[in-house]
């Protein structure tokens, strides 16, 4: 092309010369002139594009461009300016019409303008720094029939109340509407913010003020949340009409922020319907679009967390605290996995399983189900029911189900030592009286806390799965080795290790005369074949079961503990006995001998043996008979001591103190453990590298911390610098 | 051939020369003549006068056209019948004494 533009230079002076008449401009131009108005009057069917293309042509080609190009300015500035009037005049619902009728006329004839004088366009046009024809055609109609004094107004509330009526209900043209916007966005970006998008987000947004303050005064949070949800969505769809894509995210701005955040706190705090009814009543549907809605402003999410932990906090402190709630563990912990689950299926169902919903409600947990000392008890306890009798019938699948729950709790707690105390009791019962009902369950349990809290943990447990496993093969050997047994009752022992058990040293209580020949020849057969071992007899924890002849000749057995036992078997001999003389015979505690007195003598349909006064508590100078006149339908009868599910008190008190005993040693090994590497530290660095080192079993007490590093520095593990005195320096 | 795929263009001296509507558009003056909105004479009668041009320098113009259809496009698809297209066969032979009028008309033309 440019190779040929230079000939074109060689052309011109040819042509130059050649044309003489200085009228030939203007006669050319009116030719010119004459075309363009045909064509604003539909009437170029006539015309001759060649003729008219040569025509420009050569005006261009005989430095006439200016002439033509000004002229074609004047022009169309006149027709535009009819044009403008002939809308201006148009009345009522025709205005948009007639204007998106010129406006097609206006395009067509200008495309027609743009070819005839395409030479123009191509030549002088660039290098005379010009607009070219297409855009100087649509910023004309801007400037002049747009922009006209009376039509901006006058389009922009055309245009706003045709939007109004939608959003009431009307059907409009959405097509006139579509045609209109888009040659606002032909004429330019910014015309198109400035006549109609700025205007059309501030009336939006005033009439979202107004209409949220209706809503919010006459709703409940659901409903608002459902209209808020739908005129969201009418914005959406009306854009997706006919609006320019990049207003979506504008409008939506408007409506979220005047139909949302500004009464975002209002709504949550709506009585009897904000976002804690909705929590109350499971209402997944509602609480699904609040968090649709509210994710879309910027606090919007926090706010409606902070409420729902801040509830949740508040239900489970109610919970925990309740002491109507302590009396049953099992359904106290029952309660929590409820509530738990409950809120799992919520933030489930309606919060898209958001990973700051589920972390807030994790530590809503953590923080109330600590409130109570005793949840760790509560929890060990609630295992021991489901693992006694609670899991008959299930399917394995569900035992996992359960057991995976629990684990799920127990991460919760805090004080997880708390939790294997207890356990190891609940457990050490179970494995004794053979009461669990499923091994497999067991050691899947035991499995979960090992991945959970590490080795250390379950090596005791599992020692005492050994120890039972043992004991059942010593006792084979034992018969084996006994030839005649003869009319001595048989005997069951299992063989616990000291410290994998949690044993309490208790008082040797007296066995019956019978039971003593076949125990030590037990302890002669254990400690013959196993050397420099030492056995001591764990009374109060075994169990016996007695044939029994009652008044009518009837015969029963009876399941009892040992202690029981070795009551019962003092009436062999005696007829009547107070308290007093049982204890003194039995050697039993007090406080345990009034329990198992009381399970034999108060308990309806087991009373097996006879009470005066009749009460229901035991005092000490009481006495009891043999009940003959005891009858059961049941052969066996299974006499349970009235066992403190809970542990009471004093007892708790004791394990407390128990757990603090344990608790010092391993305090002190993560003290020296921590200085053995670090040589010096700090007071407060010490204390938290403690805390960390002992979170997965247990809180340490900063005071128990410092108690511990003073006993350390007495024995000499540890001595003070004798410059800086907090700081520790650890002696090798 | 259709009447509607053809379009007569006719020179100075009178002869007329009917192309291929596709051949003629190679011209982009002619393209806006036959497709501009609106009806213009040429659009209605599918014929163009060129009052300026002459038989030969039409005629030249037309064989062009053809030309333009034929190797132009595969150029552009295919770079490797670049080499048989710059070739001596394919070459368009232009006359040294048309060479200007050539010129002049395809500025006209914009082709």
């Amino acid at each position: 092309m440019s190779s040929q533009k230079k000939r074109t230079f060689q052309i011109e002076a040819f042509k130059h010369r050649v044309v003489v008449d200085p009228k030939y401009a203007e006669k050319t131009w009116k030719v010119l002139e004459h075309a363009i108005h045909e064509i604003y009057n539909h009437n170029a069917s006539g015309l001759s594009f060649e003729e008219l293309y040569r025509n420009a042509y050569n005006m261009v080609l005989h430095k006439f461009g200016e002439k033509l190009y000004s002229g074609l300015v004047t022009t169309m500035t006149s027709h535009l300016k009819e044009i403008s009037q002939s809308i201006e005049s148009a009345q009522g619902e025709i205005f948009l019409e007639e204007l998106n009728r010129k406006w097609i006329d206006h395009n067509k004839a200008l495309q027609m303008i743009r070819d005839i004088l395409m030479y123009m366009d191509r030549t002088f046009i660039p290098s005379s720094h010009k607009t070219p024809v297409h855009e100087l055609g649509l910023n004309l109609w801007r400037d002049v029939v747009i922009h006209s004094s009376k039509t901006q107004a006058r389009l922009r509330d055309t245009l706003l109340e045709l939007v109004l009526r939608e959003r009431n209900g009307e059907v409009i043209n959405r097509g006139l509407m579509r045609n209109i916007i888009k040659m606002l966005m032909d004429l330019g970006l910014s015309v198109y913010q400035e006549d109609f998008e700025k205007h059309f987000l501030s009336v939006s947004a005033n009439f979202y003020c107004l209409e949220s303050q209706k809503f919010i005064e006459t709703c409940d949070c659901g409903d608002y949340l459902k209209k808020a949800e739908r005129r969201l969505n009418e914005e959406i769809e009306r854009v997706s009409h006919y609006l320019d894509p990049r207003s979506e995210i504008k409008i939506t701005n408007v409506v979220e922020k005047e139909m949302i955040d500004s009464h975002m706190h209002t709504l949550v705090h709506m009585e009897n319907s904000g976002l804690v009814n909705m929590l109350v009543d499971d209402k997944y549907e509602d609480l699904g679009r609040m968090y649709s809605l509210f994710r879309r402003v910027p606090t919007g999410l926090t706010v409606v967390k902070d409420v729902m932990t801040a509830f949740v906090r508040d239900t489970g402190k109610q919970l925990v605290m309740d002491p109507e709630r302590l009396r049953d563990p099992v359904d106290f912990v029952q309660r929590l996995l409820d509530l738990k689950d409950k809120y799992d299926k919520i933030i489930n169902m309606s919060f898209t399983n958001d990973k700051t919903f589920q972390n807030a409600l994790n530590s809503s947990f953590e923080h109330f189900i600590n409130l109570n000392a005793r949840s760790p008890e509560f929890i060990s306890l609630f295992v021991d029911d489901k693992l006694r009798r609670g899991l008959k019938g299930v399917g394995e699948e569900d035992v996992e189900i359960v057991l995976d729950k629990v684990m799920m709790l127990f991460r919760y707690l805090q004080e997880k030592d708390v939790f294997e105390k207890y356990y190891k009791q609940h457990l050490a019962k179970r494995l004794l009286s053979g009461k669990t009902i499923s091994d497999d369950a067991e050691r899947s349990l035991i499995v979960k806390l090992k991945t959970e809290c590490g080795y250390q943990f379950t090596s005791k447990l599992e020692g005492m799965f050994t120890d039972m496993k043992t004991s059942y093969d010593t006792m084979q050997g034992f018969y084996a080795s006994q030839s005649d047994v003869g009319d001595s009752p048989s005997l069951v022992v299992h063989v616990l290790t000291t410290g994998s058990w949690p044993t309490q040293p208790s008082p040797q209580c007296n066995l019956p005369s019978e039971l003593l020949g076949v125990c030590e020849k037990f302890r002669a057969y254990y400690l013959g074949t196993h050397n420099g071992r030492r056995l001591s007899w764990q009374t109060n924890m075994g169990t016996a079961d007695l044939k029994a002849t009652f008044g009518k000749g009837q015969k029963h057995e009876l399941n009892v503990s040992t202690y029981q036992m070795c009551v019962l078997m003092l009436f062999n001999n005696a007829d009547r006995l107070t308290c007093k003389e049982i204890e003194q015979a039995t050697g039993i505690p007090l406080l345990d001998l009034k329990r198992c007195l009381q399970s034999l003598a108060c308990v309806k349909g087991k009373n097996v043996l006879r009470k005066e006064p009749m009460s229901k508590d035991i005092a000490e100078d009481d006495t009891f008979f043999f009940n003959d006149k005891f009858t059961s339908k049941f052969f066996k009868v299974k006499i349970g001591t009235v066992v403190a599910q809970r542990e009471s008190e004093p007892e708790n008190l004791e394990t407390r103190q128990r757990v603090e005993e344990d608790r010092k040693p391993q305090i002190e090994a993560a003290i020296v453990r921590i200085m053995k590497s670090r040589r010096t530290l700090d007071h407060n660095n010490i204390v938290a590298e403690v805390t960390k080192q002992l979170q997965s079993r247990f809180l340490p007490n900063p005071v128990v911390i410092k108690k511990r590093i003073e006993s350390l520095i007495e024995r000499e593990f540890l001595e003070r610098d004798r410059v800086d005195r907090k700081l520790y320096r650890y002696l090798a | 051939m259709r009447k509607e795929d053809t379009v007569k263009l006719i020179s100075a001296e009178g002869f007329e020369f009917v192309v291929d509507k596709e051949a003629a558009m190679v011209s982009q003056t002619i393209h806006n003549m036959l497709t501009s909105p609106g009806s213009f004479a040429e659009r209605q009668h599918g014929e163009v006068t060129f009052p300026e041009i002459s038989t030969t320098i039409l005629e030249k113009i037309c064989q062009y056209f053809y030309w333009h259809l034929q190797f132009a496009s595969s150029i552009d698809l295919n770079s490797e019948n670049l080499a048989v297209v710059s070739g001596k066969e394919t070459e368009f032979p232009i006359e040294p004494e048309l060479t200007l009028e050539l010129m002049m008309a395809a500025n006209y033309l914009h082709t």
